[in-house]
């Protein structure tokens, strides 16, 4: 039970920092849909990192890199050139997909044996791991769930309580608003959609270095479209992301349990590998009142 | 002169079209250099490889039919506004179909009759599989873009479920079914190669695609939905009934791909093939505009793309994810090239502002 809510905690990790990434930039009118993509060049980016240089913090950094780049791109492509945002990003999923195993292949040849790392380690926090239940699950996880505990109220307090989250935020209601106040639209945009490259990078790393200490270039697999469906269905809330993620964590927890214990009885693992994924469909059905940045998907130009 | 206006128009779309993938395939190119192998030595590969021989040259028809119908897919409910980013599950749920039916019908019924209940099943399946997204979004106003994406794991799942249990081979061996009677394979069009049936009604497709949409009243219905919402509610289309329409023909004509790809090629069902036959429709579907008869084209594109890039890969010694490198960096030349188009038509207009000016002025001093 307490490692299933351990497990449970450390798989809403990248989630987390997928959807609030998503957040942002949804609240200033981008869907990133590159960050399928965005989160298989930071798995990416993260294993070559570590494993040339035989730092997992310097895996990190590159994965932050790679995470950018693939952003960038996206954000030129999207704001700059004022292209559509589902097409572009389903062009970036598939050059990535490309990219990473053909770089990959470039760098370490064709190796006999899969290549590993050791992945980050969980650091115990001295007294607070030791509280019975709540210590062992909380405290004793690696370094990058450890700053997940810091996003979602930073998140909050940026986005509802200064005037920077209030920019933003007005950027996907009513960008003329932010334009007339003499800011620029598309400067905001492609900020956030930098911050997106960022933690998404970061969230793919968690997938290749976090705990497998592999690269395979399925391994994200469709979990980029599941932080970027839970930023929907929290309803673009902080709060509402970390509700999510926390729930898909657990739904992807017992999967891997079930899988793994050999419990799941009658029900065949597909349907425990599938749970997320239905899951997400019965909530998109479900949820009601939806409170969509106005400005969602729409580019915007300039009048003269 | 307004035939004039549409020809400007076309040409631009073709040119820039072409440079789009001429650069696509430079870059590309330049990621072959950094492998340390000769790009010129590789394409020179790539290009004499496609017309070596006969079965070479019709493999590219016979990769470019699935992509026709995921293209048609996605474009489809492109035209209605709504996307259909799930097409990729469509052809699996197709192709589970074909494969069942085919393998359960295979003995006892003659070819022909069996192969036209194992296409109208697959339709009739993959549409309700796609309806059922479009009618979530009526019933519920769910979005169809989570839930076609997700909807693609699903029918993922069910896949690899089923090819595990009821549909195992009989050795028990690998996750695959066991071989189709040859009763139930498309006819081949040349001995000697792959080509068969499945070309013809993939072209066929597109070409009553486009009727359907430019000459039908459902196709009109389905375009001013897509144009505007509030208006075709206001003309009395509803909405509601047009999303589960569009994603019924949407799910259906992807899984088609699954029929000729399991009934004319692979003979089997076998777990996870093309798995980026979705994806790869989409790039087509942006890369002829939506238009079901460009459709055919880009995807003889994509098609020779992706047999001179196995064959250079063998060749040259080059990883076959060059394929979807190569993909990749064509969609983003030819989505940036949609930017140019733009750029060149405001261009035009302003010009012609230019001009009409001009001639008022002259106008005005010879009335004066």
């Amino acid at each position: 039970m307490i490692n299933l809510l351990a497990r449970a905690l450390m798989m809403s990790t990248p989630l987390l920092y997928g959807s609030i990434a998503e957040v942002f930039a949804e609240r200033s009118g981008m869907m990133v849909t590159a960050i399928e993509g965005i989160f298989l060049m930071g798995a990416w980016g993260g294993f070559v990192g570590a494993y040339l240089s035989g730092s997992l913090f310097i895996g990190i950094l590159v994965a932050i890199l790679a995470g950018l780049v693939t952003a960038a791109v996206y954000g030129v492509i999207c704001i700059h050139f004022g292209q559509h945002q589902v097409v572009t990003g389903a062009a970036i999923n598939i050059l990535v997909l490309g990219l990473c195993s053909f770089l990959y292949r470039v760098i370490f040849g064709v190796p006999i044996t899969p290549l590993t790392v050791e992945p980050l380690k969980t650091i115990p926090i001295p007294l607070l791991s030791q509280i019975p239940l709540v210590g062992r699950v909380l405290f004793n996880q690696n370094i990058l769930t450890y700053i997940m505990y810091l996003i979602v109220p930073i998140a909050y307090f940026i986005l509802y309580k200064t005037s920077i989250g209030l920019t933003i935020r007005s950027t996907g209601e009513n960008p003329e608003a932010v334009d007339v106040a003499g800011l620029s639209v598309q400067g905001i945009r492609f900020a956030m959609v930098l911050i997106s490259g960022v933690m998404g990078g970061v969230a793919g790393a968690f997938y290749s270095i976090g705990y497998l200490g592999m690269f395979t270039t399925n391994m994200i697999g469709g979990r980029g479209w599941i932080a970027f469906a839970i930023c929907f269905l929290g309803n673009w809330s902080p709060k509402g992301a970390l509700f999510g993620t926390l729930v898909f964590g657990l739904t992807e927890a017992l999967a891997i349990y079930m899988q793994s214990s050999g419990t799941g009885g009658i029900f065949p693992n597909e349907l425990f590998i599938a749970l997320p994924y239905i899951l997400a469909i019965v909530l998109t059905i479900t949820r009601k009142s939806f409170n969509v940045p106005a400005k969602l998907g729409v580019a915007y130009r300039k009048e003269n | 002169m307004k035939k004039f206006k549409m020809d400007v128009k076309m040409r631009d779309l073709l040119l820039t079209n072409a440079i789009a993938v001429v650069l696509g395939l430079v870059v590309s190119g330049v990621m072959i250099l950094i492998l340390g192998k000769s790009p010129i030595e590789a394409f020179g590969n790539f290009f004499s490889s496609l017309v070596r021989d006969q079965y070479t040259f019709a493999d590219i028809f016979v990769k470019a039919t699935p992509l026709i119908f995921t293209a048609l897919a996605f474009a489809f409910t492109f035209k209605a506004n709504l996307f259909n980013i799930g097409a990729q599950g469509q052809f699996y749920i197709g192709a589970v179909i074909a494969a069942s039916v085919s393998l359960l019908l295979g003995e006892k019924i003659p070819g022909i009759l069996a192969l036209l209940i194992v296409l109208i099943l697959t339709i009739i399946g993959g549409g309700i599989w796609g309806a059922f997204i479009g009618f979530v979004k009526a019933k519920y106003k769910a979005n169809e873009f989570l839930v076609s994406m997700m909807s693609t794991y699903v029918a993922l799942n069910i896949m690899n479920y089923l090819l595990r249990t009821f549909l195992m081979e009989t050795k028990g061996e690998y996750p695959q079914t066991n071989p189709l009677l040859k009763e139930v394979w498309l006819p081949k069009l040349i001995d000697g190669t792959r080509l068969h049936l499945g070309f013809i009604l993939a072209v066929l497709t597109a070409i009553g695609i486009w009727i359907l949409l430019y000459k039908t009243t459902l196709g009109y219905r389905i375009r001013v939905v897509g144009l505007n919402d509030n208006a075709a509610h206001m003309s009395g289309i509803n909405s509601n009934k047009i999303y589960v329409i569009a994603f019924f023909i949407s799910g259906a004509l992807a899984a088609m791909a699954g029929f000729t790809e399991v009934n004319g090629v692979q003979h089997m069902l076998v777990q996870g093939f093309n798995p980026n036959i979705g994806s790869a429709g989409l790039g087509i579907a942006i890369l002829a505009n939506a238009n079901p008869i460009g459709i055919i084209f880009a995807s003889i594109l994509f098609g020779a793309l992706n047999v001179g890039g196995t064959i250079m890969g063998e060749l040259s010694g080059i990883p076959s994810s060059i394929i979807e490198l190569m993909q990749g960096f064509v969609m983003i030349f030819v989505i940036l090239s949609y930017f140019v188009r733009g750029r060149m038509e405001i261009g035009r207009e302003k010009k012609k502002i230019q001009l009409q000016g001009k001639e008022n002025k002259l106008q005005k001093a010879v009335e004066q």
